[in-house]
């Protein structure tokens, strides 16, 4: 299958003026259209190794980031679309990048219900996977990048996609997005971060995304078996820790972080409860990163400390 | 006062002290006591009053806890309420 890297610019940019650009990204298809160079840039680099799609294929999702229009280009503004229609108000075009992603996440956090889904990252090493569900600022980003970094294979920094009543995940691997103090803590933990554009003065503040595939299997498709669960949670003053939670609070906890638990209703319930009844839940607490990547390296062994 | 669930809900009982409770009239999913949970167990179609909730549970328990939860159940039953798993008739 081909990969971007194997378009030229020329070319690479003629589809993003143009046609779209269609990209595999897991089990889904985004076209993607943009006239905005940087957006075209931080796609270049952060998707380079993605595979294209196929020119018959079925599009999952079409998207765009355009300035249109002398007035929006003078204003530095730009829209996100999704099927040509604007379901956002108009950004400031030096956080397109930012917010291309972030489109990105919406189209299958609202769109895609085939799946339980959960608010989490996972990371895969071998056959194990591990989801790590968590509040936005709890550090589960972070830790998704460096242990991306230390061998892991990122299966996803935003969903954890559960088909119901198995174990499994299904990869979706998309750039990491890091923010504010994360960007320079993970660009100290290793030199082989690569990084897109840097949006400055978002919502979220300074936002950046890490380049994901950094596994040789980062494209492969076949689902994984989850074994493990990890809360993690960055706290500056407390003790580091990781620690067994219970199943009960754990499925309580996980379903919060679920996108569709509540939608999928009793489904969304017996879909948790296989899954949670069969993986092992941890709280992991930290603030130094490397003892963190050496918590989550010690869970892969084939017989986890209940 | 009788008491009657409101639905037919699902548990997920890992065998801790606590019990995951989904109610399909509601939709909302609850994390309850052991206890709470056994006695939203004892409903089936038919209302019960605390009394024969009492004689129905009673009978189950190690006779040490039997003061403790004869104390404790009104109140849970209460806060079933106010979870909407139960209603009073």
């Amino acid at each position: 299958m081909q990969q971007l890297a194997n378009l030229s610019d020329s070319e690479l940019n003629q589809r993003l003026a143009h046609e779209g650009l269609g990209l595999q990204v897991g089990p889904y298809i985004y076209k993607i259209k943009t006239n905005l160079p940087l957006v075209g840039s931080g796609i270049s680099t952060l998707y380079k190794n993605f595979n294209l799609a196929q020119p018959e294929a079925f599009i999952d999702y079409n998207v765009a980031i355009l300035s249109k229009g002398l007035l929006q280009r003078l204003r530095g503004q730009s829209d996100f679309l999704f099927d040509s229609t604007n379901p956002f108000d108009s950004i400031p075009t030096g956080q397109a990048y930012a917010f291309l992603e972030w489109g990105m996440n919406w189209c299958v956090s609202l769109h895609t219900n085939e799946y339980l889904k959960l608010h989490a990252a996972a990371v895969a090493r071998g056959d194990h996977a591990i989801i790590m569900p968590g509040v936005p600022g709890a550090g589960k980003s972070t830790l998704c990048a460096a242990l991306g970094l230390s061998g892991w294979r990122i299966l996803s920094d935003e969903h954890a996609m559960i088909p119901p009543n198995t174990t499994e995940v299904v990869p979706l691997c998309r750039p990491v997005s890091l923010k504010n103090e994360s960007i320079d803590v993970i660009k100290r933990f290793s030199s082989n971060a690569i990084f897109g554009p840097v949006s400055r003065e978002t919502h979220k503040g300074v936002v950046a995304h890490m380049k994901a595939d950094l596994h040789p299997q980062s494209h492969e498709m076949k689902t994984l078996q989850a074994r493990t669960m990890v809360f993690p949670r960055y706290a500056k003053d407390e003790t580091q820790r990781l620690s067994p939670r219970r199943r009960t609070e754990s499925f309580i906890l996980a379903a919060y972080h679920s996108f569709n638990y509540s939608l999928l209703c009793e489904a969304g319930f017996e879909a948790m409860k296989t899954l949670i009844e069969n993986v092992t839940c941890y709280d992991l607490v930290y603030h130094d990163l490397d003892w963190a990547v050496n918590a989550v390296d010690s869970l892969s062994d084939p017989e986890p400390n209940p | 006062m009788k008491w009657r669930k409101n639905s037919s809900g699902s548990f997920y009982d890992a065998n801790e002290s606590s019990v995951v409770y989904f109610d399909p009239h509601s939709g909302d999913t609850h994390l309850l006591s052991d206890f709470a949970a056994y006695v939203v167990q004892q409903f089936g179609e038919q209302s019960r009053t605390t009394e024969q909730l009492l004689n129905q549970i009673l009978p189950t328990v190690e006779q040490g806890d039997i003061p403790h939860l004869t104390d404790a159940l009104p109140s849970v039953l209460e806060d079933l309420v106010t979870l909407d798993i139960l209603k009073r008739e």
